[in-house]
């Protein structure tokens, strides 16, 4: 049973991948129309390394995506604790109100935002950004971290608090350690709607200050190149090498 | 679209606007130091190598911000005012961004090089309007058919031919669509009386429709695959693709005409820095700018004639954009919203079609 | 997904303010910011849906409500309706099946330090830009792609298994972008099943379904609601998979809504179907996540 599970997991991956690897691949065929068959060559990676605007790009989408994970987090975390630990009038609404983040298309959301940001005065540019990023993310985290709060029992913090245990030190000392692979999960997808997010950037990106997707996304038009496939390889495994790393050393409360 | 009767309310919200706008607006740039386009991306004016040369000759920096539909080009405008100074406009966009004040009639002054652009594009009505040009005629381009080397095509009508079954690529654009319709059925592109006939004639081609490309990006790599044999292309973006790519590409003007349009540079409203905007504009016209592009990158039609004149006779871009193809009645040209929405939902309707 | 089966009585612990104070605190941050940054835009929007046209020029505004009746207008919209609700059914579904059952691997056949790395691993995908992600999949699944190349080297006779610009297509593309949501969501579940619990239900004699459907799948229910809730709603409204996987057979209500706001600048009418989208969404999800509370109730 144990061996069938894990030739499961290969074949899982296999497939997340395949798409990867083609993508890595492609950095370094000499074909700029992506034809095949592939001819090694590294002229991709020697245009991107004099390509300061794709790189300033790339540097300003983690940024970006740092805060936006880290703020949505934060918050999203709060409301997630009060919507399933919690019971008040208007929870169900509440809850609801998560859905139309995800399911209005970008494109709409992004419309939107750029005639209420520019009525309301709050512009364009990198706070805009981060304002819109960090919205579209929250709902995304609300909903991993409350499918944690459901399965980590209630009664161990009650049973905390009747030997003693103050709330707040009861939700530090118990809860959290216990939701820790949800938060740590919200933030990783958190992240990665920021950092995949084109059309609300390209809305309220202000001229001379781009991101990654808004340089994609617009290089469509005429064509990108393997420059953006160099840029992307770089990007994942700088962020896999980052974050093996972490989890090597975070030690997130066992696992159990 | 003429006679818009304002209404009292709109006029309010929009001084509101244009008060949040202005409290809002970019911060101060150091004057006459830069300018701000609105363009497509890869579009001509922010070719890397000519903005340097611009900057030397005037010192000018220039900074850009693209938009990816035309639609989307107006909403910019008119939620960024006083960001930009020049903005690119379609032929059939001019009188929609006039009417609205989004831009300013140009100062043909300080423009010297626009005394050499074709003087039918400069008077043209859909940069004309009340006696005032309002854009710049810069470029214009064909959206015809592109086809494999060897194929002959003398009608838009031959697409359905059997020969091309599963072989033929279509440009997902509703204004391009119904103007093709248009013209195989034999009826005004801007204006045609008979939508049932051209959905007809659409819906027809079904058998052949392999995709719908909606970037010169996908059509270069789906043809480079040999996914499809003709397609509907753009002029530029085939010269592009045959001197660049070397993709084995010709482009053909079938016995109906081309659809062509035409790319003016305007001036926006409240431009912080006219005179920068003006120098460019100037720079985008000369001849200089054009054969370096043309030649170097690939260019569509020049609205200079001289700078047409200029290209040597073996240029592709020079052999693809042949005068003759320049049909004022083919022009695409500025329609009433009710008009442009029933040509959505006829393209709507097709795409459904194919779908099925 | 609401959860009204775990009424908490955690909270009453917190006594020196009342209670509503603290769940305001914790509820303000993450909904004031949606508020500004999400629902009153997109109410702004709502209102432009019962525009005539596109209230960005001068030309005057009068309200009107036919863009609620374009599925009337226009029935073709009715079928591309139909087929997007499919097309979110079919990757839902398989999302679920795989997601589940890798989560329930994860869970049963991995420890430690290699799990973690394993959950990563399923994760990072998603760190690569989406639009390039979807354009490596035409790469494999077009005729003469990487697919069709090692199909070939395998049984060089055999024709050609290329399947771009198919519904299948598509569906490939969309369970590659949304099956990591599922996999966390149901892995968050069932990573506190107490092994007790199925060593007891085997030593009673209790077979593999029964487990499955009795402990197991109860047990992730409310990962497979969130993974259903991150898959299907965000599906139904994509237009990039379609467009670029699906060729002509791409056309889905994504699509739709795109080009009212790239090509026809008919915001009002771009909007309207996507707020019918929405009550659709909202009036299945509220359906569902009714029934399956009543069903699974008990055990969430």
């Amino acid at each position: 049973m144990t061996r069938l599970g894990q030739i499961f997991l290969g074949l899982i991956l296999i497939f997340l991948y395949t798409p990867i690897v083609v993508l890595m691949a492609m950095g370094f065929n000499e074909s700029e129309l992506y034809e095949l068959p592939f001819k090694f060559s590294t002229r991709w990676y020697s245009a991107l390394s004099t390509n300061t605007e794709l790189l300033t790009s790339g540097f300003n989408s983690i940024v970006l995506a740092v805060i936006t994970a880290v703020v949505a987090t934060s918050i999203g975390t709060l409301a997630a604790l009060a919507l399933s630990r919690r019971t008040f009038r208007g929870r169900n609404l509440l809850q609801l109100l998560l859905l139309p983040p995800i399911a209005i298309p970008w494109l709409i959301t992004g419309t939107a935002m750029l005639i209420f940001f520019f009525w309301t005065g709050i512009g364009r540019g990198m706070h805009a950004l981060i304002i819109g990023h960090v919205a579209l993310a929250v709902p995304y985290v609300v909903l991993v971290v409350g499918t944690g709060m459901k399965s980590v029992r209630a009664d161990l913090e009650e049973a905390a608090m009747s030997l003693g245990s103050t709330p707040i030190h009861a939700f530090f000392a118990i809860t959290l350690p216990l939701l820790f692979p949800s938060i740590l999960g919200a933030a990783l997808f958190a992240f990665a709607v920021s950092l995949d997010q084109f059309v609300i950037s390209y809305f309220l990106s202000s001229p001379g200050y781009t991101t990654l997707p808004v340089q994609i996304y617009s290089a469509i038009r005429k064509g990108f190149t393997p420059e953006i496939n160099a840029i992307s390889t770089l990007l994942l495994l700088g962020s896999m090498t980052a974050i093996l790393i972490f989890a090597r050393f975070a030690k997130p409360g066992a696992p159990k | 679209m003429s006679n818009f009767s304002r209404r009292d309310t709109l006029r309010l919200l929009s001084a509101a606007i244009a008060a949040v706008g202005a409290s809002t607006a970019l911060p101060a740039r150091a004057a006459g130091g830069k300018i701000t386009v609105l363009n497509w991306k890869g579009y001509g004016t922010d070719e890397a190598w000519s903005l340097e040369a611009f900057q030397k000759a005037t010192g000018i920096e220039v900074v850009h911000d693209y938009f990816s539909s035309e639609a989307e080009s107006l909403t910019k405008m008119r939620t960024n005012p006083g960001a930009y100074d020049v903005v690119l406009l379609n032929s059939a966009r001019v009188s929609t961004a006039a009417t609205e004040g989004l831009i300013e009639p140009a100062d043909l002054s300080k423009v010297p090089n626009a005394a050499d652009v074709n003087p039918d594009l400069l008077a043209n009505p859909n940069f004309t309007i009340d006696g005032k040009g309002y854009a710049v005629p810069w470029v214009w381009g064909m959206t015809s058919i592109a086809a494999r080397e060897g194929i002959a095509i003398a009608s838009y009508k031959d697409l359905a031919a059997p020969a091309y079954a599963d072989r033929f690529a279509m440009d997902d654009d509703a204004m391009i669509a119904v103007a093709m319709g248009a013209l195989m059925t034999g009826q005004d592109i801007n204006d045609p009386q008979d939508l049932p006939a051209i959905t007809e004639a659409l819906k027809s081609l079904k058998p052949n429709v392999k995709m719908l490309w909606s970037s010169e990006d996908q059509w270069n790599k789906s043809f480079a695959a040999n996914e499809f044999d003709v397609s509907v292309f753009w002029s530029g973006g085939a010269v592009r693709s045959k001197r660049n790519a070397k993709l084995p590409v010709d482009f053909i003007v079938p016995t109906e005409g081309a659809i062509v349009w035409v790319d003016g540079l305007a001036m926006a409203t409240d431009a912080p820095n006219p005179e920068g905007a003006a120098a460019f504009i100037d720079w985008m016209i000369d001849p200089k700018f054009y054969v370096e592009w043309a030649t170097k990158v690939g260019a569509p039609a020049s609205a200079n004639a001289k700078a047409l004149a200029a290209l040597p006779a073996d240029d592709l871009s020079a052999q693809v954009h042949k005068p003759e193809y320049m049909v004022s009645k083919n022009v695409m040209s500025a329609m009433p919203d009710e008009r442009r929405e029933a040509f959505n939902n006829l393209w709507q309707e097709v795409k459904a079609f194919y779908a099925e | 997904m609401p959860n009204k089966a775990t009424p908490q009585r955690a909270s009453k612990g917190a006594r020196i303010l009342p209670q509503w104070v603290s769940t305001t605190a914790l509820l303000l941050p993450a909904y004031g910011w949606l508020t500004i940054a999400v629902f009153l835009p997109l109410l702004t929007m709502f209102l432009f849906s019962f525009m005539n046209k596109t209230p960005m020029g001068k030309a005057p505004i009068e309200f009107t409500l036919r863009h609620y009746r374009a599925f009337i207008d226009q029935p073709y919209l009715i079928k591309i309706a139909t087929n997007t609700l499919l097309m979110g059914l079919w990757t839902t579904l398989a999302c679920a099946i795989l997601g589940f059952l890798a989560a329930l691997a994860l869970v049963r056949c991995t420890h430690g330090a290699r799990r973690e790395t394993l959950l990563i691993l399923i994760l990072l995908p998603f760190w690569t830009n989406g639009l390039v992600r979807v354009f490596s999949w035409t790469m494999v699944l077009r005729e003469n792609g990487f697919l069709d190349n090692i199909w070939h080297w395998i049984a060089p006779a055999a024709g050609s298994i290329a399947i771009l610009y198919s519904r299948e297509a598509i569906v490939i593309g969309l369970v590659h972008g949304y099956l990591p949501y599922m996999i966390l969501t149901c892995y968050i579940a069932l990573v506190t099943i107490d092994d007790a619990i199925i060593e007891a239900a085997q030593s009673l004699g209790a077979r593999w379904w029964v487990i499955l459907t009795k402990i197991l799948i109860p047990l992730a229910a409310p990962g497979l609601i969130s993974g259903a809730v991150l898959t299907f709603v965000p599906v139904i409204g994509s237009f990039m998979e379609p467009r670029i996987l699906g060729g002509k057979v791409g056309v889905t209500m994504g699509t739709v809504i795109e080009d009212q706001f790239t090509q026809a600048f008919n915001w009002p009418l771009g909007a309207s179907l996507s707020f019918t989208l929405l009550a659709v969404t909202m009036a299945i999800f509220a359906t569902f996540s009714g029934v399956l509370r009543r069903g699974t109730g008990g055990t969430a």
